[in-house]
């Protein structure tokens, strides 16, 4: 049986929270080769630590290519192909917080909700002879989102970066995108839909479906899923 | 028999209704299936980027690329009738089991024709005798007519932005139930009063300069009035009443033999003083008998469903699909229908003319005819 596989993000806030959950259950995260390396291990669980980037975790995740990992909810939903079906998230982290939201201009004053945007969109295309453009980088989310909610009017126009200033430079009239307070949307002129939140996503200890499961890889859940130290004291 | 020789009986068959045999591009713009039908369609579309970054696709039916030409023909100055048939490949990302990402579709399609409830039965009777030739007998035909729904809405008198709305919500999954469910919310004081201003269009102008919005997105100031005049006017005529949503969800499951369909849908008008839906039931009634005498074999197999096709999203009147013994529902061996609206939504208004087309599929009538033997 090879060793369990477990990633954590290589940057960011994200790395540095990642590492402080896993302090505040016991369990310290040393990086191997210092800041540069991209491997680690976890103090107390024998496994396999890489560091990895979030969409890299949660892609790992849904092939199965990782037993374990943290990641944000964003990312799981979007990259897979069958929906959440795909991963089991095992425990939110409360950190990492945001929605991914669908936002208009807010010049739009006859569209407050994705019905209101289905009607906007269909009196485009029939003086525009085009659809409506949603910009984004979750492909996946957005066309179950807008088929959930009955909306078919609209093409995708997927979105590297700067998703929030598509409308603005004309490359696309409604943004679907990850937002954490809104102010850059409202920066940008655009408000989200009465019913456009789709997900509201953290950072979440997430296992994957397809890898190969163990009881070794089930003692290790085990020891993650302990709550941090300060709320179960061991006796000195 | 196997796969090329199926196709070869298959295309006997469709020739004999004439035509110039084509085989056109396999690569178009991933923008003409997707402006067409949506994103709805993009999981079945194989994708592609070219060296520029444009996004291509290859041909999911020969339907489009051979609308394409039609229309490329007639925009040069050419009119008349005109039939194509062809047995060329097409690509689809495949979701039922065994299914091919590539495969051959036999068949035809016709520009320009009268459409009648004649020409759309002897179509039928051509893709019906063409599995018939290659050995499969179906098991059931599927049809529908996209024509019935809109017109009980016009029947029902409603307004017409409620109108407009359910009519495009038929053709998305759960859209009506969407529709009746969903209450609008009223417009803010202040961004009413753009509507009753002697000049709206200067008035919301006004409006954003006063609260710092900038415009933003390919929508004009015309069209954000027109889409707040809309909205006004579904929240003045109320929701729909009580008879209107009665009417509409008993129209959704209407599902029997093909010959009760229309004496059901006359039934269920009647019922409701919808005397103007008559017209479009008289066709249903005409294509249904014409049908039924030229495939007798019909009368056992063929159903009607109101809701089926409205997700074929080009189709616009009748649509069919014959289903073979150990398939399932979604693999249909044959399909095809009537599409009067395609070449004008693909010109963009430059030409216009009738179509109509239906195919078959041998790669799945080789499997039925294994599973049989």
């Amino acid at each position: 049986m090879s060793r369990i596989t477990i990633a954590v993000p290589s940057k960011g806030r994200l790395k540095e929270q990642t590492e402080d959950w896993l302090a505040s259950i016991g369990h310290t995260v040393r990086q191997i080769g210092g800041e540069r390396g991209y491997t680690a291990e976890i103090e107390g669980i024998d496994a396999e630590v890489r560091l990895l980037s979030a969409s890299e975790i949660a892609q790992g995740l849904i092939d199965g290519s990782l037993h374990l990992g943290v990641t944000g909810e964003d990312l799981l939903h979007d990259l897979s192909p069958d929906g959440p079906v795909d991963f089991e998230v095992l425990k939110r982290l409360g950190f990492g917080g945001a929605d991914v939201v669908v936002a208009v201009p807010q010049a739009w004053f006859d569209v407050d909700t994705m019905a209101d945007l289905e009607a906007a969109g269909a009196a485009f295309r029939k003086a525009h002879h085009r659809r409506l453009r949603v910009a984004t980088k979750y492909l996946r989310i957005t066309r179950r989102y807008f088929a959930q909610k009955s909306v078919g009017e609209y093409r995708l126009v997927e979105s590297a970066g700067a998703t929030e200033a598509a409308p603005a430079t004309g490359t696309a009239d409604v943004i679907v995108d990850i937002t954490t307070t809104g102010a850059t949307l409202r920066a940008n002129g655009l408000k989200v839909l009465d019913d456009g939140v789709i997900l509201k996503s953290q950072a979440s200890l997430t296992r994957s479906i397809r890898a190969p499961w163990s009881a070794e890889a089930d003692a290790i859940v085990e020891l993650l899923m302990r709550q941090p130290r300060a709320e179960t004291k061991r006796p000195l | 028999m196997k796969h090329d020789a199926l196709v070869a009986v298959a295309r006997a068959v469709v020739e004999t209704a004439g035509g110039t045999p084509v085989d056109p591009d396999y690569v178009l713009p991933a923008d003409i299936p997707l402006e067409l039908s949506g994103e709805a369609v993009r999981a079945r579309l194989c994708v592609f980027q070219d060296y520029r970054g444009a996004e291509m696709a290859m041909r999911p039916d020969l339907t489009l690329p051979v609308a394409q030409r039609e229309a490329a023909r007639r925009e040069a100055g050419e009119d008349g009738a005109k039939t194509y048939t062809y047995a060329a490949r097409a690509f689809r990302i495949p979701v039922a089991p065994d299914d091919q990402l590539e495969f051959t579709q036999v068949g035809l399609e016709r520009f320009g024709h009268e459409a009648s409830a004649e020409a759309d039965a002897e179509l039928f009777a051509l893709i019906h005798r063409a599995v018939e030739a290659c050995g499969v007998a179906p098991s059931g035909v599927i049809m529908g007519d996209l024509a019935i729904f809109p017109a009980f809405i016009d029947a029902l008198g409603l307004p017409g932005v409620t109108a407009d709305l359910l009519k495009r919500a038929f053709r998305q999954e759960g859209g009506v139930r969407a529709v009746l469910d969903a209450a609008s919310r009223p417009l803010e004081p202040e961004v009413a009063a753009v509507l009753s201003a002697a000049d709206p269009v200067a008035a919301l102008a006004d409006l954003l300069s006063e609260r710092n919005i900038p415009m933003a997105g390919g929508r004009s100031l015309g069209e954000i009035v027109e889409g707040l005049k809309a909205r006004c006017a579904a929240i003045e005529a109320g929701g729909l009443s009580q008879a209107a949503r009665e009417v509409l969800l008993a129209l959704r499951e209407v599902d029997c033999p093909l010959a009760e369909a229309a004496g059901t849908l006359s039934a269920l008008a009647d019922a409701h003083g919808l005397g103007a839906a008559a017209v479009s039931i008289a066709a249903l009634k005409a294509r249904a008998d014409a049908i039924l005498t030229r495939v007798p074999a019909a009368a056992q197999t063929a159903r009607f469903r109101t809701g089926f096709g409205r997700r074929f999203t080009y189709y616009d009147g009748f649509v069919f699909e014959i289903l073979a013994p150990g398939l399932e529902l979604t693999q249909p061996v044959a399909a095809g229908g009537r599409y009067d609206g395609l070449l004008t939504g693909l010109s963009g208004g430059k030409v216009s003319a009738t179509g109509i087309g239906g195919v078959v599929r041998p790669d799945r009538m080789v499997r039925v005819r294994r599973a049989g033997a």
